[in-house]
Order: C-alpha cells, then sequence, then structure tokens
C-alpha cells in the first residue's frame, strides 16, 4: 500500500519534472528564436528625409534588443508593397512588417488578410485589423516651436512653406507654422507652394528660388532632402530641416529642425510584441500617436543642440507679451513651451480655441482643445496662410 | 515691383534651361548626324553621379564637369557601337541607354546620397556688366559659369553647323549618307563624332545639376529632363539657336509653375514642357511631320555601305 503509494510519487514528480524540463525547454526555445522584422520604405535609405529617418530608428531597436533580427527593402512603391510582404513572409521568416508610407496603406490590409499569422504595423495610416495597427510621430508640436522663432527673425514679414503633397499630415504641419508665427509676429504671412512629390529637389530648390524672389526671409517645408535649406542659406534667409537634423548642410541657415524620432515608437512595439502584449489577434485598436512627450519627436539642429547658436542672441532680443508667462523673449518662450508640451501632463498645444480659419470659419471655440481626430484629418488653413490650398473648405 | 518680377524670372530660367541647353545643343549635333539617341536621360544622370563623385573625392569641381563630359561621351559610344557599327535599331538602342544610365547610377550613387559637397561650382557675379540695367540682373548677377558656357556654346555651334565644311559633312551625313561616302566623307567617323559631342554636353548637362544647381546627388534627379531635350531637338527644327530659345521656355515654365501657383493651376504649367515632349515623339514617328519639322532626311537610318 504503502508502497504503492511511493511509486505513484515518484511518478508524479517524474512527470512535473518533465513537464517542467519540457515547458522550460520550449520557452529556453521561444527565447532563442530571433524575432524578424522587416521594414519596408517608400524612399531611398539615404535620402535624409523621411526613409532615413525610419532607417534611424530600425537601427534603434538592433542595437537595443539582442533577440531582433532586421532587415529592410527600400523604393518600394505601393504597387510593389504586396510583393515584398510576399517575400518577407516566406522567404525570410518575417515575424513583423512595419510599412512606412501612407500609399502602402491598402496593400498592408490585403497581404494581412492573406497571412493571419504575421503582425503587421502601418505608419501615418487609419486602416488596422486584428494584425495590423497603426502609429505615426506627430511633428506638429515641433513646427510650432519652429514657427515662434520664424515669427520672431522675419525681417520681411513673409515666411516660406514648401510642401510635398497637400495631404491632412503636411496640413497640420503648415497651419502649425502659422500658429506658432502669428503668436509672435501678428504682422507677417506664410506664403505656400506645392512640389506635388514627396522627392523633388530640383523642384524644391525652383520654389524656393521663386519664394525668395517675394521677399521670403525664412522657410519651413516637407521634402525629403536639404534643397530648401541649402537654397535658403544661398539667399542668406533660415530654415528648419524636416525629419532628420541636417544643420551640417547648412550650418548658416540651419536654425533648428522638426525631428523624427520613430525608434522610440519601434521599441515600444516590438518589446510588446516579443513579450505577448500584441499578437495577431488583438491590434484592432492600437493605434500609436506619439508625440514630444514620449520622445517620438524632437526640436533639433543636430543631436544635442536644439537651436544653431547663432541665432540665439537674436532670439533673445525679442520679446513677447504672453498671458501666462508676461514679457518673456522668444528663446525663452521656445523653450518653456517645448517644458510644456514635454511634461507628463502636458499643459499646452498649438491648436488650442479660439481659432478661426483662413475662411472665417469657427474650428476651435474658447478654449477648446483640438482632439486627434480634428488633427488627423485637418484640412483648413489658418489665417496668416497664403498661396493655393487644395481641398480648402468653403464658408 | 513689374520688372523686378521679370528679371528675377528671367534669370532662374536661365538656370533651369541651361542643362536643357547644354543637352539639346549636343542632341541636335548628334541628330544631324543622322543618329537619333533616346538614351540622353541616361547619360545625363551618369554625368550627374560621375561628376558628383569626382568632386566629392577629389575635391574639385571642374574635374567633376570634365569627368562627366568623359562619362557621357563613353556612354554614348555604347549607343554609337550599336546603332552605327551593329545597325540595330536606333529607338530601341537609345531607350536601352536610358535605362541602363538610370540603373547603373542608382548603383554606383549610393555611396553619394545626400552627402554634402564642399567644393561646388559656385555663382558668379560679373564686375562692369552687371551694372547694365536689365540684362545686367539678368545675365551677370549671381549667375553660374555654365550658365555662360552654354550660352557662348550656343551660336559656336551653329556657326560651324551652319557656316563651316565642317558643318556641311555632318549635314550631308544626315541628309544621304550614300552621296556623302562617295563624295569620299567617312559617314561612320562623322557619327561616331556626333554621337560622341551628345554624350559629352549631355555629361555636362547632368553635371551642372549635381555638382552647380543643386548641388547634391539624388536618385533620379534628371528627373525626365532627358525627354524634355528630345522635345526641344525638335522644336528647335535641329537648329542651335532655337534650341536656346526653347530651353529658355521650358526653364521658365518649370519656374514659374511655382512662381505663379496662387493664380495658375502648377500642374498645368509643369505638365506643359512634358505635354510638348509627347507631342515630339510623336511627330518622330510620323514620316511626313517629321519631314515637314525640317528633319534630316537619314534619320533614324543605319547606313549600310552600297544600299540605298
Amino acid at each position: 500500500m504503502l508502497e504503492k503509494k511511493w511509486h505513484s510519487t515518484i511518478s508524479l514528480l517524474v512527470i512535473v519534472s518533465l513537464l517542467v524540463i519540457g515547458f522550460s525547454g520550449a520557452i529556453m526555445a521561444q527565447e532563442r528564436d530571433k524575432l524578424k522584422a522587416g521594414f519596408i520604405y517608400v524612399g531611398p535609405v539615404e535620402d535624409y528625409g523621411y526613409s532615413k529617418a525610419h532607417d534611424v530608428g530600425r537601427e534603434h531597436v538592433e542595437e537595443v534588443f539582442p533577440w531582433l533580427e532586421t532587415f529592410y527593402v527600400e523604393n518600394v512603391a505601393p504597387s510593389d508593397v504586396e510583393s515584398t510582404i510576399d517575400q518577407f513572409v516566406n522567404n525570410r521568416d518575417a515575424d513583423v512588417i512595419f510599412t512606412t508610407s501612407y500609399g502602402h496603406m491598402n496593400p498592408t490590409i490585403s497581404a494581412a488578410e492573406k497571412y493571419e499569422d504575421t503582425i503587421f504595423f502601418h505608419c501615418s495610416g487609419y486602416k488596422r485589423r486584428k494584425n495590423v495597427g497603426t502609429y505615426f510621430s506627430g511633428l506638429y508640436q515641433t513646427y510650432y516651436l519652429s514657427g515662434l522663432m520664424a515669427g520672431a527673425l522675419t525681417e520681411t514679414d513673409k515666411l516660406g512653406y514648401v510642401g510635398a503633397f497637400p495631404t491632412p499630415e503636411v496640413k497640420r504641419h503648415i497651419n502649425a507654422f502659422a500658429v506658432g508665427i502669428h503668436e509672435v509676429n501678428p504682422d507677417a504671412t506664410l506664403h505656400v507652394r506645392w512640389l506635388n512629390a514627396w522627392v523633388d529637389p530640383s523642384g524644391a530648390k525652383e520654389a524656393t528660388q521663386a519664394l525668395v524672389e517675394e521677399d521670403v526671409d525664412g522657410f519651413a517645408y516637407t521634402e525629403d532632402s536639404p534643397a530648401v535649406l541649402q537654397t535658403a542659406e544661398e539667399n542668406g534667409a533660415f530654415s528648419f530641416a524636416h525629419y532628420n537634423p541636417m544643420y551640417r548642410f547648412a550650418e548658416e541657415g540651419a536654425l533648428s529642425g522638426q525631428v523624427s524620432k520613430w525608434g522610440a515608437i519601434y521599441q515600444d512595439i516590438l518589446y510588446k510584441v516579443y513579450y505577448g502584449v500584441y499578437t495577431n489577434e488583438n491590434l484592432n485598436d492600437v493605434d500609436y500617436w506619439w508625440l514630444l512627450k514620449e520622445d517620438a519627436a524632437a526640436l533639433q539642429a543636430k543631436p544635442g543642440m536644439k537651436i544653431n547658436p547663432k541665432y540665439e542672441d537674436a532670439l533673445k532680443s525679442v520679446t513677447v507679451q504672453d498671458t501666462h508667462f508676461g514679457e518673456i523673449n522668444v528663446y525663452d518662450l521656445v523653450m518653456k513651451r517645448l517644458e510644456q508640451m514635454n511634461a507628463d501632463r502636458v499643459t499646452f498645444d498649438p491648436f488650442i480655441g479660439p481659432m478661426e480659419d483662413r475662411q472665417g470659419i469657427q474650428r476651435l471655440k474658447d478654449g477648446e482643445w483640438a482632439t486627434h481626430d480634428e488633427l488627423w484629418q485637418i484640412q483648413w488653413a489658418y489665417p496668416n496662410i497664403k498661396g493655393p490650398w487644395p481641398d480648402e473648405p468653403e464658408a | 515691383m513689374i520688372e523686378e518680377w521679370v528679371v528675377g524670372t528671367l534669370s532662374r530660367t536661365l538656370a533651369y534651361g541651361t542643362p536643357l541647353l547644354l543637352a539639346t545643343l549636343g542632341e541636335i549635333y548628334s541628330e544631324r548626324s543622322g543618329v537619333l539617341n533616346l538614351g540622353v536621360e541616361g547619360m545625363m544622370i551618369l554625368g550627374a553621379v560621375s561628376a558628383f563623385a569626382t568632386a566629392f573625392v577629389t575635391g574639385n569641381p571642374w574635374l567633376g564637369m570634365l569627368v562627366a563630359g568623359i562619362t557621357g561621351g563613353i556612354a554614348s559610344l555604347l549607343h554609337g557601337l550599336i546603332s552605327i557599327t551593329l545597325r540595330a535599331n536606333q529607338v530601341v538602342s537609345g531607350l536601352a541607354l536610358t535605362m541602363l544610365g538610370l540603373g547603373l547610377s542608382g548603383l554606383f550613387g549610393k555611396g553619394f546620397e545626400g552627402k554634402p559637397l564642399d567644393s561646388t561650382i559656385t555663382n558668379v557675379s560679373v564686375p562692369f556688366l552687371s551694372d547694365i540695367p536689365y540684362l545686367g540682373e539678368i545675365l551677370f548677377v549671381e549667375q553660374n559659369p555654365i550658365v555662360y558656357i552654354a550660352i557662348i556654346l550656343t551660336p559656336i555651334m551653329s556657326f560651324i553647323l551652319f557656316h563651316t565644311s565642317l558643318g556641311i559633312t555632318i549635314r550631308s551625313v544626315g541628309e544621304n549618307p550614300s552621296a556623302a561616302d562617295s563624295a569620299g566623307i567617312n559617314v561612320w567617323l562623322v557619327r561616331y563624332l556626333c554621337v560622341f559631342t551628345g554624350g559629352i554636353l549631355s555629361g555636362f548637362a547632368g553635371g551642372y545639376l549635381s555638382i552647380a544647381y543643386r548641388p547634391a546627388w539624388t536618385t533620379g534627379m534628371t528627373n525626365g529632363m532627358g525627354w524634355l531635350v528630345i522635345a526641344l531637338t525638335i522644336f528647335a527644327s535641329w537648329n542651335p539657336s532655337r534650341g536656346l530659345l526653347g530651353a529658355l521656355l521650358f526653364g521658365a515654365l518649370m519656374h514659374l509653375s511655382y512662381r505663379l501657383q496662387p493664380w495658375v493651376a502648377p500642374e498645368l504649367l509643369k505638365m506643359m514642357p512634358y505635354g510638348s515632349a509627347v507631342i515630339a515623339l510623336v511627330i518622330l514617328s510620323f514620316g511626313t511631320l517629321k519631314r515637314s519639322m525640317g528633319a534630316p532626311n537619314a534619320l533614324q537610318q543605319p547606313y549600310i555601305r552600297g544600299e540605298k
């Protein structure tokens, strides 16, 4: 009787230990298996613009996570996205695939329907699925800060914006820039020219020249090369780099820049995928809209330099009257605003009412903050914006 | 105000029209000798990447221009080999050259993408001449030396083509190669030289883009300019001076698409040069139209001795 009990105890022990070993083996096997993440870029990695910024993020996560293996394909047009995904899934065993351009949205969704086991993340779109999440690093706060500086430094009261496509993203940036300008310089106007291309250095150069001829003396832009920055410097104008720090292309003319830091977002996503928080079943509501606070965006002339020191004195010599801070110089104002938007509890946003668009339609009521959806779909233009504005809502 | 506007626009027109003009002058010579070279885009971009690489490595932009010319020239010899020596279809060979150039330049240019260039061919203002009202401001204030080179080349190349025996030789080879051959002209050599000239000038045009106009290297930076050159050559009815006018007109349209944006749809202005390129290619494919535009008689016809 006792012997039998003894036996059953031993066999139980053996079974349990086998199970434990088995499980831990399985866990260890899982640990040993590297997570494989594929990145699909719309432009060339070395474009020093949008795709470069994403690749900096990819390099960041590859460095941070020893269990991660990454690979990428550049210059992928929307029509080639599906075949690239086929390759990633079938030949390279990708677990997670990032598609980084707005135009990649529909092909990503249809590929996700085909590969139910793979996790997808699409940047800048709005379509999600149980295995497709979305993410975006918002730059509008930094554009607003650049606007403050531009408004303070312009001598002609004319500032320029060379825009890629008239999408809500670019319009949001232009509006934020315009809000900043207006706050310190209500007389200044912002003149917009469109390229209808994400990459068109010659067009960007010509558009900048055209604006210089119109007496514009400060620039911001959305285009994936330093063309605007360099052309502005040639003409003695200042400008703000876009997506990547571009100080080294124009050490005189680069005042600062709105810089994306995709690494922060990639790190969070991949960490959560690896530890099973995100699966191929629960991404329906996963949407990252990360800003300054989450360290997904930064105000930067180059790493370690927020504002080009050549402009520091000039910025400090211009003072404005702020309802909250009282009399304050623009340099300090930029730093204060940065602090407010960096804080855990954000106490400032460029889009706070009352706000009207240039057609006179009220967009935000007194004290009202713009919501994520309003900013995401923004089509209107701030009153000091001049120039063509496709799809402008009619009064 | 208006004056300032016109002066500013014309000054930019020159800057943008220069690469078009350089390559058009070359293509006119090539086609005058009877060889259509649709590889302008490819030769231009090879010139652009090699100029940038040379200037970046050596720090000498003028050496970069030289290398650009040589690269364009060598690329054009490939077209020469296929279409003159092997007598293959000029259209197919030219298209192949364009694709080859775009591909190769992307490959070799990878390491130079987005790199800042310290030594560039910078704009100059000419003393005294820049004081001339209007003309001085347009031509001699902050213009690139290569703009002057292109403008000076125009009358020289026009003079050679229409007023020298060399020009007569070139034109006769393009009009009637067998007659030229029986007159003792080396048709083969003349055609090669003309194609080579076209290659060199296309290479220069590319070099201007990457080390003077931009200055930077971007994959595909010629952005269809080579096709505008094909169109310009036809609209200039194979005449260098008209080529200058055409290049300026196309340059102006490009600049004005940004300048006039608040008033005129930019798509319309930007489309016009490319739209005209399409029309030009249509003209090329219809014999009668081509004749009435004054095309060289033997254009696109490989020369085979003893055949009519």
